[in-house]
């Protein structure tokens, strides 16, 4: 029964991994920027949930002001941290050390902001129960599914069936296609930017309710979201979903055999393991040049 | 006993004393303030004990200075620790040689191990009110501890448990010395009281995520659950605990008296171990410190305040004493008037320091009901 | 304020051996490693521990330092030869987590988070050099022995292939380079001397542990050498003088609130990064107009 009671805390977990890093390989696909500032958008999505909830709104309002705020700070990225670089043609690595500048700025005012302590909501949304004798299920896993099958569906058929999702797929590959479909480079960054963010503000909101949130947070988000679209294969929205799932699912299950010490080094060695066995990862095209 | 002791202090203190006096008392007659430092962390993920302890040691600046204790203004530098050895050593150098400090207080393991050596090389006494591991007693002489460490809190809880009939214990704790310790302490006490211990989890400190030790918790089949960690973490393991269906007591040590904490409603029937804090109590000091802590911040003050307030009005004492006697307030003189005195009215009652200057204050049982701390024994 | 400042020169020139070290990676051989605090820590509890078991001869300890922070670089060579760019970047960061949960384990070598206590003042055949100046002055002797040592490098054919495999490793094949020998030696070097300058570090903090060698303080030194300037001797040098006095000097601005003096700093930091990033992508000593 413990390894049935792991596996649906890691697939809690995993499901809001998944919906975060699928946003990170939504970016990374479409405009080949490497989005480490992810992070900080998860946590700037979080905390404007609980500051909105403890400030007296309701739920609904909460969160769609994180959203407006997540999508607001991937455009701001966008526009005025990325394009400038890329105007001087910085390597990848200069947009990395920018991103991360930027994530330690966020994490510095959100300490400013809200202090450094714990900031949750509380609901009984997230008390489990026993379900079975022994497995204990709260309704925030069925709501954390749910999120994650509707919108990885929702974004899926985006990205096949709608003029600007294909051109989306194309940015990064095949420039000639835009031009025929007469869809602007720019705005389709914009639009990867603003619908890779928003992917980011379920997860906040349900790390919001479940574990609760740090400051630091950002970093261990980046680390978690980078780590499952090399595992899935970068640019590969369904491998990083699917990585996403596998590393909260190993974070928890293996505990049932290691000490709890090691739960979140397991991920990285997964990680690992991926690079060195299998680079090209779960979905991989070619392995990057 | 202590006259013998008195005078080994006042011989170790009489060299140095004597060459610095004259300086030292031209420099008091200009008013020059003396100069106590903080070296806490400021930023990251422990940073919100850096804004505690200072809440403290400012309460305390105010009274010194609302009463005159001392002939000098004392004026409060802070550095920040970073919460690393590195930060630390750095701080606690610049407090040392660029900004004078007289006395520093302190506030975890790691920085005080790296600054201990640097304080003590330029006998600078540092204070310890909110690091609980073993190994911060006797880390040089000028290292003192006006927090009880956290095996005495142990101690104080196994009397409690062996009434509560709380048999099955399970441990959730930080892989550190200080989490080791209450290990220890656990592993050979709750025999004495007929318990035992039935699952230890060792938890990474920067760990967020604890779903799956709750699994392990209950797995265990544990009556009770005791977790060993600090700052935002403790919120988190007490959330998810209840959330992952741990319904069990939880216990803990005084690292939780936390306006996070005891803001969070999952923390609701939490059993903690602090030193005793009876805020109703007639004492003077005491009364004076809650009834102004109510009026600035509108709440019951914790643990921490308490400790840091103490341990920046034990400089206003030991300065005080040596002012009196005409000595002056170096690190050596500060030491031999501690040693010398060895009991203090502080906040909380009579404390006493041992040799290695380590203090005993009495350690209460306290439950956390409806945000407030009830005491239990 | 000498102590001070003897502190800040000895942290300065630690720094400057170990993002001197970096730069072999990330500038010279393009190797963008996010995971050099490792190889800092395993140098710190290797000197530890020689000079807790044995002497605490600097030399020795450094030797063995560089020997086993050298050694355990296959960890990062064997990834480093897999692949490149955004792949290796988060290869090292995996690296960086699992090492810091090997060194908060394995209490037997590294003595957990609590740290090796009590490392004996330096000395160097025989001779004590525990005092602040003298210690600062074999820190420097190292750091200049170590700078030249890269410039020789660099200007010999070694150098000259790496920088090769850098700009274009198919390239560089059809040249007949040894590739995978020529890169596992630019990454076994680059770490064992980050291992040098922790055997350094251990001597000079007389305690090491876990919390001196994780993820921030990766970060810390690969924005040393960025914002400074990757591939020039120099710029390593100008990066760990700003972001080391950036702190120290902050501190000295009283009128900062001291609640708030670490999250203020920690801001600065991140926007110095980021501005750096936009308009300096090459790094203060980088020539504007090139990338690397």
């Amino acid at each position: 029964m413990l390894i049935l009671q792991l596996l649906v805390s890691g697939i809690q977990t995993g499901a809001i991994y998944a919906l975060t890093a699928a946003g990170f390989a939504l970016i990374f696909g479409a405009t080949r920027i490497f989005h480490v500032a992810h992070g900080a958008t998860f946590a700037l999505a979080g905390y404007a949930f609980v500051g909105l909830v403890n400030g007296g709104f309701g739920w609904p309002l909460a969160c769609l002001g994180a959203l407006v705020l997540a999508v607001a700070f991937g455009l701001a990225m966008d526009r005025f941290v990325y394009r400038p670089i890329q105007r001087h043609e910085g390597s990848f690595f200069t947009v990395f050390v920018a991103a991360f500048g930027v994530t330690i700025m966020v994490q510095s005012l959100i300490e400013i902001g809200f202090g450094r302590s714990f900031a949750a909501v509380s609901t009984p949304l997230t008390r489990a129960h026993q379900l079975l004798p022994g497995l204990y299920v709260a309704e925030v896993f069925w709501v954390a599914v749910a999120a994650a099958l509707v919108l990885f569906a929702a974004v899926t058929l985006f990205l096949e069936r709608t003029r600007l999702g294909i051109g989306l797929r194309a940015l990064s590959e095949n420039p000639e296609l835009l031009r025929a479909y007469g869809l602007s480079a720019r705005r389709l960054s914009m639009i990867a930017f603003g619908l890779g963010s928003a992917l980011a503000v379920p997860g906040a909101v349900l790390t919001a309710i479940t574990t609760g949130l740090q400051p630091s947070i950002s970093a261990q988000v980046m680390l978690v979201s980078l780590a499952a679209s090399v595992v899935g294969g970068i640019g590969s929205l369904r491998g990083a979903a699917l990585a996403g799932l596998l590393l909260g699912v190993v974070e928890n299950l293996v505990v049932s055999v290691l000490d709890t010490q090691w739960s979140s080094a397991a991920g990285f060695v997964v990680l690992f393991a991926f690079i060195l066995f299998r680079p090209s990862g779960l979905f991989g095209r070619a392995v990057a040049r | 006993m202590l006259t013998r002791r008195q005078t080994l202090a006042a011989a170790m203190a009489a060299p140095v004393a004597v060459p610095l006096a004259a300086p030292r008392l031209a420099r008091a007659q200009q008013g020059q303030p003396y100069v106590v430092g903080t070296l806490f962390p400021m930023a990251g993920p422990n940073a919100e004990y850096g804004g505690v302890f200072t809440a403290g040691v400012q309460m305390a600046l105010d009274h010194i200075a609302a009463d005159r204790m001392l002939g000098r203004p004392v004026e409060l530098r802070a550095q920040d620790s970073q919460g690393t050895p590195q930060g630390g050593a750095t701080g606690m150098t610049k407090l040392a040689s660029v900004d004078r400090a007289n006395y520093v207080l302190v506030g975890f393991t790691g920085v005080s191990k790296a600054a201990a050596p640097i304080a003590a090389r330029a006998k600078v006494p540092m204070v310890n009110g909110g690091g609980v591991g073993p190994d911060l007693a006797g880390l040089s002489p000028y290292f003192w501890n006006v927090i009880p460490l956290v095996n005495l809190e142990v101690r104080a809880l196994l009397p409690w448990l062996g009434r509560s009939g709380l048999k099955k214990i399970a441990l959730i704790y930080v892989d550190d010395p200080f989490g080791n310790a209450i290990l220890a302490e656990l592993r050979r006490g709750l025999p004495e009281v007929g318990a035992s211990l039935v699952g230890t989890f060792s938890v990474p400190p920067g760990s967020q995520q604890f779903a799956a030790v709750a699994a392990k918790v209950r797995d265990a089949g544990a009556d009770a659950v005791y977790f060993a960690s600090y700052g935002a973490q403790q919120s988190q393991i007490i959330k998810q605990l209840r959330d992952n269906g741990v319904s069990q007591q939880l216990l803990t040590y005084s690292g939780a008296t936390l306006a996070s904490v005891a803001a969070l409603p999952e923390a609701e029937g939490l059993v903690f171990t602090r030193q005793a804090a009876d805020w109703s109590s007639d004492d003077p000091v005491t009364k004076r410190f809650v009834t102004d802590w109510r009026a600035k911040h509108g709440g019951d003050p914790g643990s921490y305040h308490q400790n840091y307030y103490n341990g920046t009005r034990l400089f206003a004492l030991l300065a005080q004493g040596l002012e009196k006697q005409n000595r002056p307030v170096d690190g050596d003189g500060l030491r031999a008037e501690l040693l010398r005195v060895r009991e203090f009215a502080f906040v909380g009652g009579k404390a006493s320091f041992d040799d290695q200057g380590c203090v005993t204050m009495p350690i209460e049982v306290n439950k956390l009901q409806g945000g407030q701390y009830v005491r239990l024994s | 304020m000498i102590a001070y400042l003897l502190n800040l020169a000895t942290l300065a020139t630690v720094f400057g051996i170990l993002a001197a070290s970096l730069n072999l990676l990330i500038g010279y051989a393009g190797i963008f490693s996010m995971a050099h605090a490792v190889f800092f820590g395993l140098g710190a509890y290797a000197g530890a521990q020689i000079a807790m078991l044995l002497v605490p001869d600097v030399l020795l300890a450094c030797l063995a330092a560089a020997a086993v922070a050298g050694l355990l670089s296959l960890c990062l060579a064997l990834p480093a030869l897999r692949v490149r760019g955004e792949y290796f970047v988060v290869a090292s960061l995996g690296l960086q987590m699992v090492a810091i949960t090997v060194f908060s384990e394995a209490h037997a070598v590294t003595g957990g988070h609590g740290g090796l206590v009590g490392i004996p003042p330096a000395t160097l055949f025989g001779l004590n050099i525990g005092d602040p100046g003298a210690f600062l002055l074999v820190c420097l002797a190292v750091l200049a022995l170590v700078l030249l040592g890269i410039r020789v490098l660099m200007r010999g054919s070694f150098g000259r292939s790496l920088m090769a495999i850098r700009d274009s490793e198919s390239a560089a094949k059809a040249f007949g380079k040894d590739v995978p020998r020529i890169k596992t030696l630019a990454v076994g070097l680059g770490c064992a001397l980050a291992g040098v300058a922790g055997a350094l570090f251990a001597f000079y903090m007389a305690f090491v542990n876990v919390e001196s060698f994780t993820l921030e303080q990766s970060v810390l030194v690969m924005a040393m050498v960025i914002i400074g300037g990757t591939a020039t001797l120099a710029g390593p040098l100008i990066g760990v003088l700003l972001l080391l006095l950036l702190p120290a000097g902050l501190s000295f601005l009283t009128f900062i609130p001291p609640t708030e003096i670490g999250a203020v700093q920690q801001f600065i930091y991140g926007l110095a990064m980021t501005l750096l990033m936009i308009f300096r992508p090459a790094g203060i000593a980088g020539l504007s107009t090139g990338r690397r």
